[in-house]
């Protein structure tokens, strides 16, 4: 489509503002505090150096919006008491930014973002919100399509006061960034071990996941510490024995234990990729905003309600580009 | 006899309610040193190493973890009356009456609070190998009832155990939120389970004793503890900086020698140093550069040794501190763009608390211990956070701490000058 992944002009903005956006396309978990974020705005696409913005009510935000019609315009995963001031904490979302553009394992090979990177950005989003419902039971997430990749934001009330490191652990969790300690004591008092692929629940299950996903997306030209371009090769040419869960025969053939034993480490370095970290770990971050325009393609920041049928080059595309067509 | 693994459990607390009066605590008890006399493979050929009263029981578990963690001198045989279950009742008051001491005189981020809670934990897991087998598990099941009110919590329970990164989350099976601590895995993952839980308890029974060990810190900021306790706490106090004392023969020419070496910095720390633009200049400055200079001037070995030194330990009178590492850090948060102290001056006494001076401006001796000195943020760490700042180069590929970087590059550099005097690895200076 004509014009989707072009910078919005100034005209195209201001005829997005004042047309077709409205405050309903905000979700309502940020309408309904609006009063106690911090918002944001970019308004020369130089980033958000506006900063400490606060709103006492969506009037005064929409008469904002509609008449600056910012480059870009963000909002706190944080409610403060005193937002303008970023003081008062009182809770944060608990925020996954999985970003099109930095996925390590790309087959598309494309230079910004494409529709298939695009879609493999959707397919780990699933994957980590499947983790955060199955393993961690949370039930409040929410999918915002970023416009160049997505948020995963979770408002279930026992995340909202988790402190960095926590976040930082379910980050780890979510994404299969630690290679799992599968060591126990026998009851002769000697160490065994497991692979992580013998272990069918919980965290090897997640990792055994990421894992596959990785693997079966490798194009060949990442660097994993320690694997050569020969065990490279024999990873491309067998990967398709962990599609149907022969993981036993696929690290036979990789090479002995050690040279397993660098994939796997090297597997979960690139998956501590397919997040950015940062988002998740600070508190204080904002995030673009829900409704608002992302300027730099052309597309509008969405709110997912069914991820397997969004498709953002439908769905996110604002009317001036679909009046360029 | 769960007390003896856990001395926050029902009996225990009875115990230790009933137990009464203070000043008999330095009182010989027979029946305690008969316990002693009787516990198999116990060593009795030198009379000072057998605790006679609750005091001298404090004392020694205490002595017991120093010597256990400088392993040279360790002599196991001394302290086996220490695993002897028979001993539990006796244990478990001298547990209370060290941490009413140490909640009462020191900070609960001090030296002697931590030496305390890892000392708690290594107890704990001692004992509990020593078990066997089914009594571990009915053990283990009845603490985790009791501390976490089943044996599959949600994991947020585990919550404070996450924060101070005594447990990992991905070392835990989770299902639908649950934490899988019971006998419903089947399988080899059932090993695992057994695995987990049986690193959980001394967890658990860490943050417990911290956070013990803070409550009794509020109180006695309102009553004035027991002076047996402050005598006690002293001897605590005198015990410790024995073990961290540092012999004062270093010359004048190898305290040059370990003036910082910019040369030897890795490259996020020079890029730290160049200054850093607004987003990563906080955790730069606080969280990388702090710790980093702190540690490369005054204890390179941190990593090597692991002991929980105070920077006074290596710098009394803090001269170097305020003269040699403060300057740097201040420059360095100058050339931030915007210069950090602009608009985030509070992050002047964030840098003091990371040296463990607390909450302060500068750091003062007074102060210390208030706050725990922080080493320098990990490779893996500034990956995640400063991702900005790390253009590894081939020595980083080896290393996981910019500090060990910092110990590699110098003894390097110092073998290509033919220094013959090289330090093995990360000595201290």
């Amino acid at each position: 489509m004509i014009g989707i992944f072009q910078e919005a002009t100034p005209e195209d903005r201001k005829k997005y503002y004042t047309r077709e956006w409205r405050i309903e396309k905000i979700p309502d978990f940020i309408r309904e505090n609006i009063h106690l974020r911090e918002f944001g705005f970019d308004h020369t696409g130089q980033g958000p150096s506006d900063r400490y913005r606060f709103f006492r009510d969506e009037k005064l935000f929409t008469k904002f919006l509609r008449y600056r019609a910012p480059y870009a315009a963000y909002s706190s995963v944080a409610l403060y008491d005193r937002p303008w001031k970023r003081e008062g904490w009182i809770s944060s979302e608990l925020v996954f930014d999985v970003d099109a553009k930095d996925i390590p394992v790309r087959p598309c090979k494309c230079d910004n973002i494409c529709e298939k990177c695009l879609d493999q950005a959707k397919e780990i989003v699933a994957m980590i919100t499947d983790t955060l419902r199955d393993d961690l039971g949370l039930q409040e997430i929410h999918i915002i399509y970023s416009g160049r990749g997505y948020h995963i934001r979770v408002l279930d009330p026992v995340v909202l006061k988790l402190d960095s490191e926590v976040r930082s652990q379910i980050l780890r969790y979510v994404i299969g960034g630690d290679v799992p300690d599968l060591s126990y004591t026998g009851l002769d008092g000697s160490i065994h071990g497991l692979d992580h692929f013998m272990v069918p629940l919980g965290y090897p299950s997640v990792f055994t996941e990421r894992s596959r996903y990785i693997i079966l997306h490798l194009s060949g030209d990442e660097k994993i510490e320690g694997i050569t371009r020969q065990t490279m090769n024999k990873i491309l040419e067998y990967r398709d024995l962990i599609k149907s869960d022969k993981w036993g025969e696929f690290k036979g053939i990789v090479g002995p234990e050690w040279v397993y034993d660098k994939l796997v480490r090297g597997v979960a370095k690139l998956n501590l990729q397919l997040v950015d970290a940062r988002v998740t770990v600070d508190l204080k971050r904002i995030l673009r905003l829900p409704s608002s325009l992302h300027s730099k393609v052309s597309m509008i920041c969405t709110y997912v309600r069914d991820l397997e049928s969004f498709d953002p080059l439908v769905d996110a595309v604002p009317d001036f580009v679909k009046e360029r067509v | 006899m769960m007390f003896f693994i856990n001395p926050f459990s029902q009996e225990a607390k009875e115990l230790v309610r009933d137990s009464g009066d203070l000043d008999k605590i330095i009182e010989e008890d027979a029946r305690l040193i008969s316990i002693i006399e009787y516990t198999r493979g116990q060593r009795l050929d030198d009379d000072s190493r057998i605790p006679g009263s609750l005091w001298e029981l404090s004392l020694k578990r205490i002595e017991w973890y120093l010597e256990k963690r400088g392993r040279r001198r360790y002599q196991p045989g001394y302290y086996r009356f220490l695993f002897n279950p028979e001993i539990a009742e006796f244990d478990v008051i001298a547990f209370h009456i060290l941490a009413q001491a140490i909640g009462a005189k020191f900070n609960p981020n001090s030296r002697e609070s931590r030496i305390f809670i890892e000392l708690e934990a290594e107890i704990v897991k001692e004992r509990l190998s020593r078990m066997e087998n089914r009594e571990r598990e009915r053990v283990i099941s009845g603490i985790l009832g009791e501390m976490l009110d089943s044996e599959t919590p949600h994991w947020t329970k585990l919550e404070k155990l996450l924060e101070n990164k005594r447990i990992k989350l991905t070392e835990l099976i989770l299902k639908d939120g649950k934490v899988i601590l019971d006998k419903s895995a089947t399988g080899r993952t059932q090993q695992i389970v057994k695995s987990i839980r049986e690193n959980i308890i001394p967890a658990l029974i860490m943050q417990e004793t911290q956070e013990y060990i803070y409550k009794i810190h509020e109180m006695a900021a309102k009553i004035e503890p027991h002076p047996i306790l402050a005598e006690l706490a002293e001897k605590i106090r005198e015990r410790i900086s024995r073990e961290f004392f540092i012999p004062r023969k270093t010359s004048p020419g190898t305290l040059k020698a370990s003036k910082l070496d910019f040369d030897a910095f890795p490259p996020c720390i020079k890029n730290t140093i160049k200054g850093v633009q607004a987003g990563n200049r906080n955790d730069a400055i606080v969280l990388l550069l702090t710790g980093f200079l702190s540690y490369a001037r005054l204890y390179p070995a941190v990593f090597k040794e692991r002991k929980p030194h105070k920077v006074s330990d290596f710098d009394p009178t803090l001269s170097i501190t305020l003269n040699e590492i403060l300057p740097i850090i201040y420059e360095a948060a100058d050339n931030c763009r915007p210069p950090l102290f602009q608009d985030d001056p509070q992050e002047k006494l964030n840098i003091t608390a990371k040296l463990g001076f607390g909450l302060h401006e500068t750091p003062s001796l007074e102060n210390e211990g208030e706050t725990k000195w922080y080493t320098p943020m990990s490779c893996e760490k500034i990956k995640i956070h400063l991702p900005i700042l790390c253009k590894p180069d081939s020595l980083c590929e080896k290393i996981q701490n910019p500090l060990t970087y910092y110990n590699k590059r110098r003894w390097q550099k110092r073998k290509e000058e033919g220094d013959r005097d090289i330090p093995r690895g990360n000595t201290r200076r």
